[in-house]
């Protein structure tokens, strides 16, 4: 439920409310305890939310995400703060944690928020929807996006020039310009880090030619243009609005390679490639879809065989590593790699890239925690403290991690790591009391 | 029965899943105030399930004073249950509810005829409003649970989920086959990501387990009987111990299975095992590393060269083992770069079909690369082969990495990179029903979100028994698993679904024929003083409908699938 109230008790703080936070959150509750879920974006779901449909089952993302995110939000053991981030940590005592959390204003009552969207319609700014990862653009009035929990507008005020359109067009009166930042002291108990993963800025390797090539996006980017609230109702490359019938993915963009800092494995990124290239032969029947890749890492259940299932679909797989990308006059991109099965340099010519870039760690969850030391692994994750036998354990007594905050993984693996958050949060709960 | 009249209606876009291929307006359209007008709503949304939509039909049911809803939109299993709660939310029984799959059995099925897809939708929607006004309302039972979970198999994954299943003041009946706990992983010596080696951590679980006053360890023990359901499933276990045989019978609320896996094996003659005595497997290679000092010996001779020959048994498109076990390649290294540590001059050779080890893992590699371990690559129609000539052993590939140049190593030693496969023993499986995916595992309800819940309620998955996993999976599967198992009993009652089917006293005979049918037990023969008759047993029965087709005299009637309600739906449809 999101509230206003600040019950100033609770017994778990989940920060993060992606699909890790989401699903902690709500085995807290089911067994009985009150749940502050913290999130800094405006809408709970995290990426997963956003995703077109999933590997290897290709079920609507939106369709297995939106059930659960409505759960999370109607619970009555769940208090969601959405916009909020998590300030300063301490640990008074075993089983007593005070957390502060700052509220950022969203200019709008959500409770009275009908989203019926013409303040949208009215606000004259526009700016790069974050929500579309740019593709599109938005108004500083907004709805984050079609399946947002919760449903509510919000006022961008960094881009709003105050202009008062917004408010005049509400018909519920619910905008309201002098909300301010609320920070709260809060009292709980145990501790769940589900901060999720950031991924690599494709930018910082230029190489590659993103942010300059227009034809040239990220697999994150193309999730958005496959999903069923796509934002164009087909595939298209930005330069010219053309559909596309030449594509390639380029896989371990800013993974796997030292020399841009990031020695692992992301281990999600071939099979949404894989995925996206089914789709992408299912929406263009007629395209040529092509992967580039080192390895082929399709090792969960189920994976491998929907890897020769992309094959039998007719994906191009071409073991070999991209060297550099450059455009032409026309918008094409001509990509030159080893080809390691031909064992010489080649040279294609692709009408669109797709630049699978890798997971990263959100960095700074440490600095939460004022008189403890929060341990991070040698890549910045949060480190597990046992990790073979609990792995949800970290190094401060009572404080658990879930998901991609402890290193890459998938859905699944997300959930199973939030059941062990669980686990080990409900156990420390019951034998501190 | 009560005849609905006011009937609220949502056709569901689904994002595009629905409205790309069905036209939902003309849907709507086709269905609004119609049959005889008692669809007084009828609207059509993005996404139903959302949760700003589910505070709609909320406001919807009740400002309408609806007495009926139905939500078209995918296929039941995903959503029924969701919008059922939303019915009952709206203070209307939610057994009223009335759910139309036409994304399954419409957009998607027909994505090459959009007019007929549309066409077959509404009248899938009108089926559905025929049923609804017959649909009645039910009530659920309440039963008590019983707070006691049996794990079954003590291995890594069964010992964690029993020892988080304990701290959480639950009972646990730890039951192991074998005279030790530990599985797997007190095979193991040394192993990657940690400082312990595997039987030190068994030791370590272990202790904590004897000292735990909740969790009952039953070792050389097994399973042979299962009866009830969840909250109460009565199971009775056989213990022997030197040739005597002990039966005892418990009752539990839920069973988490946590079996394990087996080593695949390869077959006589696979890559020269079992005729060429250099050939190995890798559970046989790390126990020789483990168990071996100074130098690595192997029948007599010190080993220097070692071919390592990856995914045997496994990613086999023809074979038995489509899939990747997943965590043999991060083994095989950490064993290689084991052995090099150990014994002086060892050269690795790993022979591998493209490399797996994901995330972190792959740092594992990089330092092999570093310490000079050599890479080939191959594909599965280009496999090594294994040959002998006079005394040396020869492993020969063309190496995709090196433009196919063939490559010839005389090995010392070849150890065969098998993986996990399901246990060849799968009575326990068949005694709780559980089914099991293409891969012959144990298969989870749903593969994305609900990795360790199963079809049978109460019944949870751990560990490697569901896939190919490692220490930390199957440690998060199994804490996963207790955290679903002690959420279903943590209240201590439970809510059990009305709809199960019933027996006509009158017209049964007792031929037995439904109780040949019932795959879940749920029909008992009894004497009703009268005669011998069926009855079923409401606590286990699914409704799943397999009894009423082959009940001759026609004595079995499905509550909430009435003649008058499929009568009435076939009128729609036709
Ligand atoms: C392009 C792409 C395609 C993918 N496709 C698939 C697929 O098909 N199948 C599959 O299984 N997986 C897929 N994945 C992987 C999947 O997205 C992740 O496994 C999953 O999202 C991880 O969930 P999480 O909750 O750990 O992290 P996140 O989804 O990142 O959630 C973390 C949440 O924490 C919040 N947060 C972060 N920091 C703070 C803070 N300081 N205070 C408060 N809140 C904070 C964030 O706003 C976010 O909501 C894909 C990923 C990408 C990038
Ligand atoms: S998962 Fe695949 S694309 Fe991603 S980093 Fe690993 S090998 Fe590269
Ligand atoms: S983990 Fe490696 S060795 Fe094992 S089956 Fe998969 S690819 Fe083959």
């Amino acid at each position: 439920m999101e509230n206003t109230v600040k019950n100033i008790t609770y017994d778990a703080l989940v920060i993060g409310a992606g699909i890790a936070g989401g699903e902690t959150a709500l085995n807290l509750a089911n067994t009985g305890y009150k749940v502050l879920l913290v999130d800094k974006e405006l809408s709970v779901g995290g990426k997963m939310i956003m995703l077109s449909k999933v590997f290897p089952t290709l079920d609507c993302a939106a369709c297995i995400t939106t059930p659960k995110v409505s759960e999370i939000s109607r619970h009555p053991n769940i208090t969601i703060f959405t916009g909020s981030e998590v300030g300063k940590i301490r640990k008074l005592s075993d089983n007593e944690f005070v957390a502060q959390v700052t509220r950022q204003p969203r200019y709008v009552h959500v409770e009275d928020c009908t989203a019926c969207q013409l303040c949208e319609k009215a606000c004259p700014v526009n700016v790069r929807d974050q929500y579309q990862f740019g593709l599109i653009g938005r108004k500083a009035a907004f709805i984050p996006f079609s399946i947002c929990s919760p449903k509510a507008a919000a006022i961008d005020i960094e881009n709003c020039t105050l202009c008062g359109a917004c408010e005049k067009a509400c018909p519920t009166n619910c905008i309201d310009f002098t909300m301010e930042v609320e920070t709260m002291e809060l009292h709980v108990k145990t501790v769940v880090i589900a901060t999720g993963f950031n991924l690599f800025n494709a930018e910082k390797m230029p190489r590659y030619g993103y942010g300059v090539y227009k034809n040239v996006i990220t697999a994150q980017q193309m999730e958005r243009e496959l999903a069923p609230t796509r934002p164009f109702n087909t595939v298209l490359r930005p330069s010219d609005g053309k559909v596309p019938d030449k594509i390639a993915y380029v896989l371990c963009v800013g993974s796997r390679d030292a020399s841009i800092g990031n020695p692992v494995c992301s281990q999600i990124c071939c099979m949404y490639s894989i995925k996206q290239a089914q789709l992408l032969m299912g929406t263009l029947p007629m395209a040529d879809v092509t992967i580039y890749y080192i390895n082929i890492r399709s090792f969960g259940k189920g994976f491998e065989e929907f890897y020769e299932q992309a094959k039998g679909m007719g994906v191009n797989f071409v073991k070999g590593k991209i060297g550099r990308i450059s455009e032409k006059e026309n918008g094409n991109l001509i990509l030159r790699y080893e080809d390691i099965n031909e064992g010489k340099l080649q040279e294609a010519e692709h009408d669109m890239v797709i630049l699978s870039t890798g997971v990263l760690p959100n960095t700074g969850i440490d600095k939460f925690f004022e008189n403890q030391k929060l341990q991070l692994d040698p890549y910045d994750f949060v480190a597990q403290s046992d990790m073979l036998v609990s792995p949800s354990k970290t190094s401060i007594d009572g404080v658990f991690v879930a998901g991609t905050a402890t290193g890459p993984m998938d859905i699944p693996d997300s959930i199973l790591s939030a059941g062990a958050a669980s686990s080990e949060a409900i156990s420390y709960l019951i034998q501190q009391s | 029965m009560n005849k609905k009249k006011r009937i609220g209606v949502y056709i569901c876009h689904c994002g595009g899943n629905i409205s790309d291929y069905v036209d939902v307006e003309k849907v709507r359209q086709a269905v609004d105030g119609g049959d005889a007008e008692i669809v007084v709503m009828a609207k059509t949304t993005m996404f139903a399930c959302s949760d700003a939509n589910q505070r709609e039909m909320v406001e919807d049911i009740k400002a309408n004073n609806l007495d009926g809803v139905i939500v078209s939109s995918c296929s039941p299993k995903l959503h029924m249950l969701t919008f059922r709660n939303v019915t009952e939310r709206a203070d209307l029984n939610k057994f009223t509810y009335v759910h139309a799959n036409i994304r399954e059995q419409a957009s998607w099925a027909h994505s090459d005829n959009k007019i007929g897809a549309t066409e077959k939708a509404i009248h899938l929607v009108k089926a559905a409003i025929a049923k609804s006004r017959y649909a009645d309302a039910l009530e659920t039972n309440k039963i008590k649970a019983t707070k006691t979970v049996a794990v079954i198999g003590a291995g890594v994954a069964g010992m964690k989920a029993a020892l988080s299943l304990a701290e959480k003041d639950t009972e646990v009946i730890l039951i192991e086959k074998e005279n030790h706990v530990g599985g797997r992983v007190a095979e193991w010596g040394s192993l990657f990501s940690s400082t312990e080696t595997g039987k030190e951590i068994i030791d370590r679980l272990y202790a904590e387990i004897v000292r735990h006053k909740n969790i009952t360890l039953m070792t050389n023990t097994e399973v042979f009987e299962n009866k009830g359901s969840v909250g109460n499933i009565a199971i009775k276990v056989r213990t022997i111990t030197e040739g005597t045989e002990k039966l005892t019978e418990y009752t539990v609320g839920s069973v988490l299975m946590a079996t394990g896996y087996d080593h695949y094996t390869p077959k006589e003659g696979e890559y020269g095992y079992g005729s060429t005595p250099k050939v190995i497997t890798l559970p046989e290679f790390k126990n020789m590393i483990d168990n071996q000092s100074g130098k690595l010996m192997h029948n007599g001779a010190e080993i220097k060269n070692i071919a390592y020959i990856y995914c045997v048994g496994s990613r086999q498109s023809e074979g038995e083992n489509t899939y990747c076990s997943r965590n043999c390649c991060t083994s095989t290294i950490h064993a290689a770069v084991t052995a090099k540590q150990k014994f002086s001059g060892i050269t690795n050779y790993h022979f591998t079909r493209g490399l797996r080890t994901y995330g972190k893992q792959e740092i594992l590699y990089a330092d092999s690369l570093r310490a000079g371990d050599i890479y080939l690559q191959f594909y599965e129609d280009g496999i090594p082969t294994v040959t002998n000539e006079g005394k040396k052993t020869l492993v020969k590939v063309n190496d995709v990495l090196t433009n196919n140049r063939e490559i010839e190593v005389e090995a010392d030693l070849v150890v065969l990179v098998t993986g996990m496969v399901p246990r060849a023993n799968s009575t326990i499986g068949t005694l709780f029903k559980l089914p099991k995916g293409r891969d012959n595992f144990f298969n989870e309800v749903h593969m994305k979100l609900r990795p360790v819940e199963t079809v049978i309620d109460g019944v949870t998955i751990a560990g490697a028994c569901q896939g190919p996993k490692n220490i930390t999976e199957s440690v998060n599967s199994a804490l996963s698993a207790a955290t679903k198992s002690y959420s279903i009993l943590s209240k201590g009652e439970l809510e059990t679904d009305p709809l199960v089917a019933t027996i006509d006293p009158e017209k049964c005979t007792w031929c037995g024929a439904c109780e040949a049918a019932c795959p879940f037990d749920a029909i008992l023969k009894i004497d009703n003083g009268k005669k011998i008759i069926a009855e079923i047993n409401n606590s286990v029965c699914k409704g799943c409908g397999m009894c009423a087709p082959v009940c001759e005299p026609d004595a079995i009637n499905l509550i909430a699938c009435s003649s008058p309600e499929i009568m009435s739906m076939i009128d729609a449809l036709v």
